[in-house]
């Protein structure tokens, strides 16, 4: 008899989701966060999708601590001194309201004590040792010398997934399976956010931007607006800033908040908080085996995100594996069977989602958000194209294509390896 | 350009004294080739000072970039016990 049904390890959107899920369908359930309160060590950019989140919990959009619900999306391509923005503003979001700008230290201690209100024991402030295996089978947890026990255990405990990658469930994360996010919450008055990003009634801004102007470096940028604060961040993949081997990473994100299409956008604001956190981005190359006999891998350990450059998403695919492993556990217990086959039931509900879907869709995605030329070259030749079609400088005006080709030939891009390179890009986004 | 000192001010600890949760191995670092370590930790707990590599854990915000950075064997990556290190207030 094991002392619980089933023990969650972490409670982030993944973990909490599985927890509240299974104690609302009558399960014994442990959910473990290293973090006191629960949940207190996670970071993440701060857009919530709550499509997922509705299934579990109807009431979220009331209940939660949200920030800004979406209703204008904005894309930047940055060179040093211009930048070019898609800017997409819809009533549709507003009527919606599915996507939130989201703060996680306050957002996952209020999803873990929905947990709690579900019925499970939450205990936070424990760092498990190690997990607890027997004949090959994760029978539990180790916490301070002792085994804790149960049918099933849920690894949710995020991208350094060490329980998983210690007992041999999952290997080591290498340079191409992570990006490093860096992040900081700028203080500003409610007035002066809703003033500088033309918003009212607790209407909200998502920008990501390309940046263009740091060389060889292939940073991606994000500014999200909240209540009273703005989320400010930078990502950089791992295998290029080792290639660049001469940035400090700490210092991308000043380079970002100095940019000069930026600055005045943050300027009076304080920095109120620093953090980091590695963004799995491997997609199928980086999942582990998703379950085996007594675990099943949930969210960022299982490398669950998505990002194409247009939307960087990790929370909405936490939820929803935390949803479909809840379910799985749920239905191993009416069987009474949690074996490697009985719990392979998690992959194909897994199969039949988004989650898996996108990661399959999207499976060359990298070759494009990590292509140089997208950080290198494309900004500096929209940022060409605009000054030839919209400077009035007293010179003859040229068509369309002529602006084109000689812009494109101005940054050493032949005609027909751009196709290719757009066509590359437009088969693969 | 913010200090990033300045900006790891900003953060709330509470730092476990009696255990590093990481480790390095100095003979290793001292023939590392690279040391792409202190460009990479985005806390700067690795310095170079004198060519030396010093490592300090106290201002660690867990994100595990060094767990990954080092290709050389030296840094051994583990959690903080309960409820140590970093406490995100806005995260």
């Amino acid at each position: 008899m094991s002392d619980f049904d089933a023990i969650v390890v972490g409670a982030g959107n993944a973990g909490s989701s599985a927890a509240i899920y299974m104690a609302s369908k009558g399960l014994n359930v442990l959910l473990v966060d290293r973090a006191d309160p629960p949940g207190a060590k996670n970071l993440s950019g701060g857009v919530l999708w709550g499509n997922d989140l509705a299934q579990i919990l109807p009431k979220w959009q009331s209940e939660a601590p949200l920030e800004r619900f979406i209703n204008n999306k904005k894309l930047g391509f940055l060179t040093e001194k211009s930048s070019f923005m898609l800017d997409f503003k819809t009533q549709i979001f507003e009527e919606n309201k599915v996507g939130y700008t989201v703060l996680r230290s306050k957002f996952d201690p209020w999803l873990a004590k929905k947990a709690k209100e579900a019925g499970a024991l939450v205990i936070p402030g424990i760092t498990v040792e190690s997990l607890a295996i027997k004949d090959r089978k994760v029978i539990g947890i180790v916490e301070s010398g002792d085994t804790i026990t149960a049918d099933v255990t849920l690894l949710a405990e995020g991208v350094n997934a060490r329980l998983a990658i210690e007992a041999g469930l999952k290997r080591p994360l290498r340079d191409s399976d992570v990006s490093l996010g860096i992040k900081e919450i700028i203080k500003l008055s409610p007035q002066k956010i809703e003033d500088r990003f033309n918003l009212k009634n607790n209407s909200g801004v998502a920008s990501e931007y390309i940046l263009g102007f740091l060389g060889e470096l292939n940073v991606g940028g994000f500014l999200y607006t909240n209540k009273d604060s703005l989320s400010l961040g930078v990502v950089v993949p791992m295998e290029n800033l080792r290639e660049n081997g001469i940035t400090h990473s700490y210092d991308l994100i000043e380079m970002f908040k100095e940019h000069p299409s930026i600055a005045p956008l943050i300027e009076g604001g304080q920095v109120a908080e620093y953090g980091a956190h590695l963004i799995p981005e491997g997609g199928l190359e980086m999942m582990p085996k998703l379950y085996g006999n007594g675990y099943m891998i949930l969210g960022d350990a299982a490398g669950f995100a998505f990002s194409n450059g247009l939307v960087l998403q990790g929370m909405n695919y936490a939820i929803l594996s935390g949803i479909k492993a809840g379910e799985t556990a749920v239905e191993a217990k009416l069987r009474n069977n949690f074996s490697e086959q009985s719990l392979s039931a998690y992959e194909e509900k897994l199969n039949s989602t988004y989650v898996l879907k996108d990661l399959k869709t999207f499976k060359d995605i990298r070759k494009v958000t990590n292509n140089p030329m997208m950080y290198n070259t494309y900004p500096k030749l929209l940022e060409s194209i605009m000054l030839e079609t919209l400077w009035e400088r007293g010179q003859p005006k040229k068509k369309i294509r002529d602006v084109l080709s000689s812009c494109a030939s101005n940054l050493n891009m032949g005609r027909i390896k751009t196709l290719r390179e757009f066509y590359y890009i437009y088969r693969r986004m | 350009m913010m200090d990033i000192k300045e900006r790891l001010g900003t953060l709330k600890y509470d730092v476990d004294k009696e255990y590093a949760h990481i480790t390095v191995d100095e003979k290793i670092c001292e023939k590392c080739p690279h040391h792409f370590c202190v460009m990479a930790c985005p806390a700067q707990c690795y310095t170079l000072q004198n060519g030396k590599l010093i490592f300090n854990y106290e201002d660690c915000v867990e994100c595990g970039t060094c767990s990954i950075a080092c290709d050389q064997g030296s840094v051994t990556w583990h959690y903080p016990k309960a409820g140590k290190g970093v406490i995100y207030k806005f995260g």
